[in-house]
């Protein structure tokens, strides 16, 4: 199996199998596109510790047929919450499907059975909202209150 | 290398990101040979991304949410998290003025690329379009990849939204190069292309690969407009199709009408095959194979359907001179378009049956002595002719078949040898079998004989009269059988078999009958020696001749009792009576006739002095009767003889002149004839090569009143076919029109023989007055219970 390296934002080489970096769309059309030279890719949007992190994602799609989290992508996910976006964002950027799947679950895994309050909490959000948009926005809502 | 990339702009501004990107493109899009970094290919992304991601764009749109949740903004869809997509519907996704600038780069880029392609012309225009066509579409993979992320993004949103004339980043290159290009080239490409086919058409050597990746590109270039991932081929059929079966029309049909002018229509045939089969190789060099159906078609109409009275023309010449190949290629050819070989069917037909009626005519020469060998041998020649041009040149087609079997029909039926009487047919026919299934012919070995048995029965098929052969033939079988003269019983079965797959068991039931009898006649002289042994002594034994019987069932044998009166010599009517005694005893009631004509024996000839061993002669029962006689007397008058043997004369005279003929008997006063008042001596001097002499000759004469009489037969036995066809009819049916009875009969009895109309109305006649049927009102005819 061949290797290559990925260079992060902040300048790290990381060597990585072939087949497990072209889970990323984005490397797997750049290599068809220019041919493996052996040297270093640059990854401009994302730095060792998130790279790090996203390559270490076991890519066994068979586990994840379920919309539930399987024990293994929990334990991968018990990162805090900041490393959790990042790792979403470099998903999104790197375009692997099924890791930015598993992210956007854990985020929604932290937000259902939630009041808008504690969701605010959750995440640190400001309620810039005033009472009488807040009372509208309730009406319009109030199809989807659990009764 | 790379061109210096500056390095990636700032993602929310609009100006300095798309001069990023656009020298990027510029770059894919003209010097992708000396190749393109990692470097500035994943900025190149990068930069995409960051545009579609930015705050300011969001800010701008009106994501109010984005503002709202730092982190979020970055997020626009993730496809099965379902939840959060819902939240998004109203979100602005960024990306269209990166989209609306990529295709106005496109469409600036082909304007250039079609400024250059007016300077070239023909094959340097082909190669022009197609070189622009390959970096092109290379290209276009790269600023796919590179623009992925819109792809996956803005464009899919717009797309899923039901928005039209949006495309992913690899479709629009597609489109522009339709719209910008495309459009003001395609009638010189095609001109350029067609000009080349033609040149190869000539016979000159062209550079094919073009014309191959010109098709490609067409191709290619058809988009379904309701999905865009999905080709048709449209824009193929309407700008390469249509123009290339326009012109090779024109090529063809100049060709052929000057090709015509020039040489022979053999020779055209010849082009003509060349030329299609050259364009159905053309398809598989460098068409879409699309193409097939509708140059063939062309090319047939074109080569084939327009010259094809020409070619019809000729056929009766090739036929003429049997050019089997040629009739081959015609045949081909013609068969290839709609209703093309009718006409010659006809053609055919006629041309065989002159054929049949010329080579009659031929044998029909020898006159009355005609060989039935040599008849058939005629026959059977021109239908194998035929028969093989068929098969070979008209690849054995079902409809020509039948034209043949048309034609043999005819001239089997009418020639000039049934000229005197349609039955002449089948009864040469069955003349020459019984000379094949006689022994002592030239018998020809068992191989041979069942494939001479089987052109008989080629024959046989076309025969109308074939109650006519039966007749013939069974006769001619009963002989074989009683005089134990056929070749072989393996040979017999066959060609029963063969008549019974024709025409069914009734009409070889009589025939197994005769079989049948010959097996249980074996048996039954086995019995009468056992019984023979038993009740005879050794006296007795002495008394009586040697002698075997045959029992043959009246109704089965076409044999009649004998014409004339005979009084048969003692000795043989003592073993005659005592067989008739042991016959009775087994099977009382029935009544035995002798058939004396068909009798034969051998007689030992003791007086003759000089000869060592006594000879032996074959003679009839009636020629023993007379011989017989001379045991009393050396020398007896013609009177004395009829008045011993009651013979009738026309049977007497012949047999006494063959024995006159073979110097058995001397005639006084010498010289004369067997007549009144003649006297015949005994000649004691009789001298013969042969110890064993045949005397049983068959009599010319007779042989013509046999033919006569089964002729005759052959009437009598049609009119009760004809009744018991009709009665038949009216039992099941009770109630018929008298022209529909008249159908149906024709219908039932045309296996056997074609009936006359007149002959059926006389027989329905005869039935009436039977009173088996009976006259209703108006047309109506009803069966009498």
């Amino acid at each position: 199996m061949s290797s290559i390296t990925l260079t992060s934002s902040d300048g790290v080489d990381i060597s990585v199998e072939r087949t497990t970096a072209e889970r990323s769309v984005l490397i797997k059309n750049m290599l068809e596109d220019l041919g493996d030279s052996g040297e270093a890719i640059p990854i401009p949007n994302v730095n060792e510790a998130v790279l790090k992190k996203v390559i270490e994602c076991d890519d066994d799609d068979n586990r994840r047929k379920t919309t539930d989290i399987d024990e293994w992508d929990q334990k991968f996910m018990q990162v805090d919450q900041e490393m959790l976006f990042e790792i979403i964002l470099a998903a999104n950027y790197l375009d692997i499907k099924a890791l930015l799947d598993v992210g956007c679950k854990t985020v929604a895994n932290m937000i259902k059975g939630k009041s808008p309050e504690e969701i605010r909490k959750t995440f640190n959000i400001q309620n810039d909202f005033t009472p009488e948009e807040e009372d509208q926005i309730r009406r319009e809502n109030e199809w989807a209150e659990d009764r | 290398m790379s061109l210096a990339m500056p390095p990636v702009p700032h993602k929310d501004d609009l100006d300095s990101t798309w001069s990023f990107l656009e020298a990027g493109i510029e770059s894919v899009m003209l010097n992708l040979d000396s190749g393109i970094d990692m470097k500035t290919y994943m900025g190149l992304y990068t930069a995409v991304h960051n545009f579609c991601t930015s705050q300011k764009a969001v800010a701008s749109g009106q994501g109010l949410q984005g503002q709202r949740g730092g982190w979020f903004s970055s997020l626009h869809a993730a496809p099965s998290a379902s939840r959060f997509e819902l939240t998004w519907t109203q979100a602005h996704l960024l990306g269209e003025e990166l989209y609306k600038l990529l295709g106005e780069y496109l469409s600036c880029h082909l304007s250039k690329v079609f400024k250059q392609s007016q300077s070239h012309t023909e094959e340097g225009l082909l190669g022009f379009y197609i070189r622009e066509w390959y970096r092109y579409t290379t290209a276009a993979k790269y600023v796919n990849h590179l623009f992925r992320y819109l792809n996956r993004h803005w464009v899919k949103r717009e797309i899923d939204e039901g928005k039209k004339n949006v495309y992913d980043v690899y479709t629009l290159h597609l489109v522009k190069w339709k719209g910008d290009f495309f459009e003001k080239v395609h009638e010189k490409v095609m001109d350029a292309v067609l000009n080349l086919i033609e040149k190869q058409r000539n016979g000159e050597t062209i550079e094919q690969s073009q014309i191959k990746s010109i098709v490609d590109s067409f191709v290619s270039l058809g988009l379904d407009e309701n999905d865009s991932s999905k080709s048709t081929l449209d824009v193929y059929r309407q700008y390469f199709q249509l123009p290339f079966i326009r012109a090779t029309k024109t090529y063809y049909e100049n060709e052929s009408r000057q090709f015509v002018a020039e040489n022979s229509v053999v020779e055209y045939m010849k082009k003509a095959e060349a030329r299609l089969e050259e364009e159905k190789l053309r398809v598989g060099l460098y068409l879409h194979p699309d193409v097939t159906k509708s140059l063939t078609d062309t090319c047939l109409s074109v080569l084939v359907t327009a010259h094809s009275t020409l070619l019809r023309d000729e056929f009766q010449v090739l036929l003429d001179n049997e050019r089997q190949e040629d009739l081959a290629r015609m045949y081909r050819l013609l068969s290839r378009i709609k209703d093309g070989l009718d006409p010659l069917r006809t053609t055919f037909e006629n041309h065989v049956r002159r054929a049949g009626l010329a080579a009659v005519e031929k044998v029909a020469a020898e006159g009355e002595t005609l060989e039935p060998k040599l008849y058939v041998d005629a026959l059977l020649q021109v239908h194998t002719r035929y028969q093989s041009l068929v098969d070979e040149a008209f690849n054995g087609e079902a409809e020509f078949v039948r034209s043949l079997d048309n034609a043999c029909r005819e001239f089997v039926n009418r020639n000039r040898i049934c000229k005197t009487s349609s039955s002449k047919s089948p009864e040469l026919l069955a003349k020459y079998t019984d000379s094949l299934l006689k022994k002592g012919s030239k018998s020809a070995e068992e191989s041979e004989l069942e494939e001479m048995l089987v052109q008989i029965m080629t024959v046989f098929k076309y025969i109308e009269d074939k109650d006519v052969f039966q007749k013939f033939y069974s006769k001619n079988l009963a002989k074989r059988l009683v005089h134990v003269s056929s070749v072989s019983d393996d040979a017999e079965t066959s060609m029963i078999s063969k008549l019974k797959e024709a025409c069914g068991f009734e009409y070889t039931n009589k025939l197994q009958r005769m079989f049948q009898d010959m097996q249980i006649s074996k048996d039954l002289n086995n019995n009468y020696k056992v019984w023979q042994d038993k009740v005879l002594d050794d006296d007795d034994r002495k008394r009586m001749t040697d002698a075997h019987f045959q029992i043959l069932g009246t109704g089965f044998w076409p044999l009649n009792a004998p014409t004339t009166p005979f009084l048969a010599p003692p000795e043989i009517v003592r073993t005659a009576e005592l067989f008739q005694k042991f016959y009775f005893d087994k099977h009382s009631g029935r009544k035995l006739t002798w058939l004396w004509q068909l009798c034969k024996g051998e007689i030992k000839a003791n007086y003759i002095k000089n000869a060592k061993v006594p000879y032996t002669f074959q003679v009839s029962t009636y020629q023993m009767g007379i011989l017989l006689l001379f045991n009393e007397a050396d020398t007896l008058t013609y009177e004395e003889i009829e008045k011993a043997t009651t013979l009738a004369t026309e049977i007497l005279d012949p047999n006494l002149s063959i024995l006159l003929k073979a110097k058995v008997l001397i005639a006084s006063p010498e010289g004369a004839k067997p007549e009144p008042s003649t006297s015949f001596t005994l000649n004691y001097n009789f001298k013969n090569k042969k110890v064993k002499v045949n005397l049983n000759i068959q009599i010319k004469s007779e042989q013509k009143v046999e033919a006569d009489d089964t002729h005759k037969t052959i009437e009598e036995d049609r009119k009760l076919l004809l009744q018991s066809a009709i009665v038949r009819i009216m039992k099941s049916r009770k109630k018929m029109k008298h022209v529909q009875l008249v159908q149906e009969v024709i219908q039932q009895v045309k296996s056997r023989f074609p009936p006359k109309i007149p002959d059926i109305k006389k027989n329905i006649e005869a039935l009436m007055e039977k009173d088996y049927i009976e006259r209703m009102d108006g047309d109506e005819i009803s069966y009498i219970a």
